[in-house]
């Protein structure tokens, strides 16, 4: 597809790839030159990560080829991938934590000495080598497990390195750094360009897209929608591509009317499932009939924090008043007797059980409660049908009934059980973590008129969200979260600019912590 | 205190560590089997069925050729064949590996009676010969060590595979590259993957090896130890193989701790004529000894990450 | 599963016609590589199975067998079955592998045994119910430590369990090989339990009532097959129809979601190994109470709790499924003796075909799983999903409120 006669590193044509139910790779054709960095982005779910397990062997395409530096390869497996120098580091590390670091990097390529040995000291000095080449600085004698996630990766990326790859493909390497992580990786990634590697960087994050890459591939529900040189395009015509509509999302709402606090939240703490502090000391109120959103880039410290207060995770500090009730140390099943509704991020871990029917997800939670069951002992099935029967028809759940399995709807429709569910019990608080995650628009039109609409009816909402157009759109008052703190609360109408400038640490001047 | 006196006295003597010691063998073969399976990643409980199989084929072709090493390799392989089948099961059908080890337990139960009926019709199997067993060999000179040269050097030949293959297993798991292979194999299937190895012809080769080390075991009680096979002659042993694993903590020298405190339990039952101490009751020492290890009372037991997960690729 | 609600036959059937499908073929399978085994070692594999048909159900009995009395032994055979299976499936649902419905047999006969025999005088209206309860409480205790050590420290049921089970075992050799039950001046045997322990048989043991040919006397069938199926509409209500079924379940399912819906993951745990092993101990109860009145060596050698598993997963978790799997494998085992005796074939090639079941029904699990369409739509939830998620998340970590 390129039009210049440059060297191409990979040349893959007419790759077609279809799971039961989903095309996850129509037709895609996908070009990278050699000595280039590459970003190939998309939203989740739009098939990226299946193009590249395709190039490195581990998913199996139904139909099209690839050309690896001017030859036709046949990849079936990772070894093959590997032979013709493609590395690959997976979104979700492919290490071991219990081996050390230098294990990691040479298992599959161990050095041998006599009967089978293998030769740690000859493979500790080739690391050695490679990290000094590029400027990774890393221990091979530290036990992975034991390492943070920016030194992990660089693990995977020396890892990929002493197999010999001259072609890296990094999957959303950022998702799970601190930003000086990212830098740094950034610094890396310039370094291993300027040896002669060639790199492509898989992402949905704009900025970072336009920071590091030469060309850009964009894909959109498993086609490819567009070939960019990245200097000559803007985040704007990118978002266009990606997400295939103007992107403005208008919801029509009156003003707040806040009524009395329904949520104090006091210099709270808490810790990540790391055992890191991520609430360093969080405190705001909210009120009935408001929305706060609560802006942030994703990892700092949102998540924990509708954790804490939906009961499912403990607080190491602080205080949570409910009215004048303290639920600093209530379990999820008293926050939700005592009104607070949540709809978690993980729609499909936490959220359902996917195995269970409409029926049975719409009273997860409320299993005991004297509406579903008889004494806590009983389930009344009768009352169940009902409510379930309600539900499906005021939140326009699309099921051909109430018995089937959740697992069987479209992302949006199971999301609207969840929603149909943490509403129609009528909570005073209701938090709403990523609502409209990975659903179809219609969907997220939806969500967000019955957001408001529960506001309006007086119920207190804290919309988290990684969305800043929906923050922006739905909320009364904006807080921003850095680094397990609310760095500020903005105004409704604060230009995007200056949230995205807080929500990366800038613009505060002198106020820090509380807000 | 004449109690302790007596356990004092049973405890002096050489002829006492000698049966631990070749109890200890016996248990030490199958749990080093569990020990690699269990590293690559495949739960195996099936040790007390692969023993089975062992013995009994081991006596069979022991009274066919009246040639020990040619029926004790034949209960290597009837072990191994047995594994063959837990390995295609829980590795090829990914099927639950408990269940399929349950299974194969049930099975060499109910085929080593089955086949003794339609060989040797209802009655005995017979009894192999003296002279056709697997032998007890004295070491030259070290054998004359007073009260060391008994206990270490007086042994079965299998006693004598049993502590080479100790030191083998480690250095392989511990040392070599296809060890290193197995261990990732079994804590990380699919970085294992990406690293470029064939999780499934470790994972084979793996569960494999334990049935040909239970199958030695099995053709050592049945034609070293004892000179004969009846039903379910190992007797929850292969069981206890595998409460060694766990309370050696998947680790070769681990399990062989294990063992000869429970072969020691072992040789005090059967020196049970001086300590009174109800046999049965000294039975349960291995499985309560493990339920307290388990328990976290010595420390936590923690199995590779992987153990008992079947390997599923992404591309299926 | 009849019991859930919702519109009814159309699916109902295609659902009990694609539940059918599996285990159907795992019989099928076992019978087809049965008899080439049975083939290839020089015998008549039709003589053998007709011999266990006769046993098992009397049917086509060539030796003068009385089919009535087969029947008998088969009913005899599956009544702990059916209880026993429930102490496995209930635990599948909530993603926990119960191995242990053996020792918890074993506890709960112990337990009958020891209070038949130390209460002997007592009349059967007080015996009779605290033999039952004490059978009920030894194995509740038995399975209640695998589900306390799983749910504190995270200790692996399935090891916790196999411990167990051979602690019991052994404990029995102990009690009546020169131990504190053992009948005076008898060996291996205990004293029998008192009179008022004992079930009462539904025919009397009159030996002049001549009965389908013979005296009423030889027919064992008891009232425990009553308390079997009471137990089995217990297991179906407790799953479908409550609230801790519910969150039973739900554990089983997702733990994370659970726990996002405020169930105590352990206490669920510990909760659910604790009613499981309550049927096994009943079942061992039962057995001491209703036939053997005495606890025998046969108790060193018992498989019930081993073969409850593969009646577990050969009815695929279900009240129905574990009652039709309870009589398949009460007519295998009756079937034996007289397959044994008629046909020269050595009964143990039940316990072959136990195997073969149990090889074919664990191979299909997955494919069941992930291809849940047997003919039914993919959005059917599968019978065996509980089963599957103990060897995900269930399984492979200690609940996450006790690690850290």
């Amino acid at each position: 597809m390129s039009t210049e006669p440059e060297k191409l590193a990979v040349d893959m044509h007419g790759i077609t790839k279809a799971w039961p139910g989903v095309v996850a790779n129509d037709h895609v054709d996908f070009s990278v030159r050699a000595g280039e960095i590459h970003a190939l982005v998309g939203e989740n779910g739009a098939g990226k990560s299946t193009l590249m397990n395709i190039l490195y062997g581990l998913v199996k395409s139904d139909s099209g080829e690839i050309i690896v530096n001017g030859k036709p390869a046949r990849i079936n497996g990772p070894r093959d991938a590997i032979a013709l120098g493609i590395g690959m580091v997976h979104q979700h590390f492919m290490l071991i934590p219990v081996f050390t670091v230098g294990e990691n990097i040479m298992l599959g390529r161990e050095p041998v000495a006599g009967p089978g040995f293998y030769d740690y000291t000859r493979a500790r000095k080739d690391i050695d080598e490679l990290t000094k080449k590029y400027g990774l600085r890393l221990d091979p004698d530290a036990r992975t497990g034991d390492l943070p996630v920016g030194l992990q990766q660089r693990a995977e990326i020396v890892k990929v390195l002493y197999r010999g790859a001259n072609l890296l493909v990094l999957d959303e390497p950022t998702g799970v750094l601190t930003p000086q992580e990212t830098v740094e990786l950034f610094g890396i990634l310039r370094d291993l360009l300027k040896a002669g590697k060639t790199i492509i960087f898989i992402s949905h994050k704009l900025k970072e897209v336009l920071e590091i890459s030469d060309r850009i591939t964009v894909m959109r529900r498993g086609k490819v929608v567009g070939h960019l040189t990245t200097k000559e395009t803007n985040e704007q015509e990118i978002a266009t591509m990606m997400v295939g509509r103007a992107v403005l999302l208008r919801v029509d709402k009156k003003p707040a009317k806040p009524g009395a606090v329904a949520f104090r939240v006091e210099n709270l703490t808490a810790n990540s499932d790391r055992s890191v502090q991520a609430l360093r000391g969080i405190s705001f109120e909210l009120r009935q009939g408001e929305i706060l959103g609560i802006a942030g880039v994703e990892g700092n410290g949102q998540s924990e924090l509708v954790e804490v207060l939906a009961g499912t995770r403990r607080a190491t500090g602080g205080h949570v008043l409910l009215g004048d009730r303290d639920v600093t140390a209530a379990n999820a099943r008293e926050e939700r007797d005592a009104g607070v509704g949540h709809i978690p991020e993980d729609r499909r871990g936490v959220g359902l059980v996917l195995n269970y029917s409409i029926a049975d997800n719409l009273i997860l939670g409320r299993e005991r409660a004297s509406a579903f069951s008889w004494h806590g002992l009983l389930l009344r099935l009768d009352a169940i049908r009902n409510w379930a029967k309600r539900l499906v028809k005021e939140f326009d759940i699309r099921t051909p009934s109430i018995e089937t399995p959740a697992r069987a709807l479209s992302g949006g429709n199971q999301q609207k059980i969840i929603v149909a569910r943490e509403m129609g019990t009528r909570p005073r608080v209701l938090l709403a973590a990523q609502p409209t995650r990975g659903v179809d628009i219609g969907a997220i039109e939806f969500i967000h008129r019955r957001l408001v609409a529960e506001r309006d009816e007086g119920t207190a909402v804290l919309l988290v969200s990684a969305e800043l157009d929906e923050i922006r759109s739905l909320s009364d008052r904006i807080a921003v979260m850095y680094e397990g703190r609310i760095v500020s609360v903005e105004p409704a109408d604060t230009d995007e600019a200056r949230l995205g400038l807080l929500m990366t640490g800038g613009g505060t001047g002198a106020k820090t912590g509380a807000a | 205190m004449t109690f302790l006196g007596d356990i004092a006295h049973v405890l002096a003597t050489a002829d006492l560590w000698r049966l631990t010691l070749e109890a200890a063998a016996l248990l030490l073969l199958p749990a080093l089997g569990g020990v690699i399976s269990e590293r690559s990643g495949v739960v195996n409980i099936a040790m007390e069925g692969m023993m089975l199989t062992g013995a009994f084929f081991s006596v069979v072709a022991d009274l066919a050729w009246h040639n020990p090493w040619a029926a004790a390799l034949v209960g290597i392989v009837a072990g191994g064949l047995m594994a063959l089948i837990h390995a295609v099961v829980s590795i090829r059908f990914r099927a639950d590996q408990i269940v399929s080890g349950i299974a194969i337990n049930i099975f060499a139960a109910g085929l080593t009676v089955f086949l003794v009926n339609r060989l040797y019709g209802l009655a005995d199997v017979g009894h192999v010969g003296q002279a056709n067993l697997l032998p007890y060999i004295n070491i030259p000179l070290l054998d004359q060590i007073p009260f060391l040269g008994r206990v270490l050097f007086q042994q079965n030949v299998v006693v004598y595979a049993a502590l080479i293959l100790l030191v083998i297993v480690h250095l392989v798991l511990f040392r070599t590259r296809l060890g290193l292979r197995i261990r990732a194999v079994g804590e990380h299937p699919q970085a294992a993957d990406t690293a470029g190895i064939n999780v499934y012809v470790i994972r084979y080769g793996a569960v494999i090896t334990s049935g040909l080390l239970s199958g030695l075991a099995g053709a050592f009680l049945a034609i070293g130890i004892s000179n004969t096979f009846v039903p379910n002659m190992t007797d929850g042993r292969g069981y206890i193989a595998l409460a060694a694993v766990i309370f050696g903590k998947w680790t070769p020298f681990g399990a062989f701790v294990a063992c000869l405190i429970f072969g020691l339990g072992q040789a005090i039952y059967d020196n049970n004529s001086i300590i009174h101490v109800s046999q049965y009751l000294l039975s349960m020492l291995p499985y309560v000894l493990t339920l307290v290890v388990l328990a976290g009372v010595v420390g936590r037991s923690i199995p590779p990450a992987a153990d008992g997960i079947p390997y599923a690729p992404e591309n299926e | 599963m009849g019991s859930r609600p919702g519109p009814r036959l159309p699916r109902a059937l295609r659902r009990v016609a694609g539940g059918f499908a599996v285990p159907l073929g795992s019989v099928i399978f076992a019978f087809i590589v049965g008899a080439l085994l049975v083939a290839v070692t020089g015998g008549d594999p039709f003589q053998a199975y007709s011999g266990l048909l006769c046993g098992g159900l009397g049917i086509a009995c060539a030796n003068g067998e009385n089919s009535a009395l087969q029947i008998s032994t088969t009913i005899v055979y599956f009544t702990p079955l059916i209880m026993a299976g429930v102490a496995v499936a209930l635990p599948f649902r909530a993603g926990l592998f119960n191995i242990g419905a053996e020792g918890q047999f074993l506890a709960g006969a112990v337990a009958c045994t020891f209070i038949g025999v130390k209460f002997s005088n007592l009349p059967a209206p007080i015996l009779l119910p605290l033999v039952l309860l004490g059978g009920i409480l030894a194995g509740a205790i038995w399975a209640g430590i695998p589900g306390v050590l799983k749910a504190t420290v995270g200790a692996h049921e399935v090891v916790t369990t196999i411990m167990l089970n051979y602690v019991a075992q052994w404990l029995i050799r102990y009690l009546i090989v020169g131990g504190p039950l053992q009948l005076p001046h008898g060996f291996s045997v205990s004293s029998p339990i008192g009179a008022g322990a004992r079930l009462p048989s539904f025919l009397p043991n009159d030996n002049s009532l001549i009965i389908f040919g013979l005296p009423a006397g030889v027919y064992r069938v008891h009232t425990g097959l009553l308390i079997a199926i009471a137990a089995l509409a217990v297991f179906a209500i407790l799953l479908w129809r409550t609230s801790l079924g519910y969150e039973i379940r739900a554990v089983g399912q997702s733990q994370r979601a659970a726990r996002y819906a405020g169930i105590s993951v352990p206490r669920t745990i510990i909760v659910t190994m604790l009613i499981s092993g309550a049927f096994a101990g009943l079942a061992g109860a039962i057995q001491i109470a209703g036939v053997d009145h005495n606890l025998t060596d046969k108790y060193f050698n018992d498989t019930t709790g081993f073969e409850a598993i593969a009646v577990a997963l050969l009815g695929l978790g279900s009240a129905v499924g574990i009652l039709l799997a309870s009589i398949l494998f009460g007519a295998l085992h009756a079937g034996g003796a007289v397959m044994q005796q008629d046909a020269g074939i050595s009964s143990s090639l039940v316990q072959v075909l136990q195997a073969l079941i149990l090889f074919s029904i664990a191979a299909n699990f997955l494919r069941v799983l992930r291809f849940p369409a047997f003919g039914r739509r993919p959005s059917a939830p599968s019978p065996t999903a509980p089963a599957a998620a103990l060897m995900t998340e269930a399984a492979k970590a200690p609940p996450e409120e006790t690690q850290t």
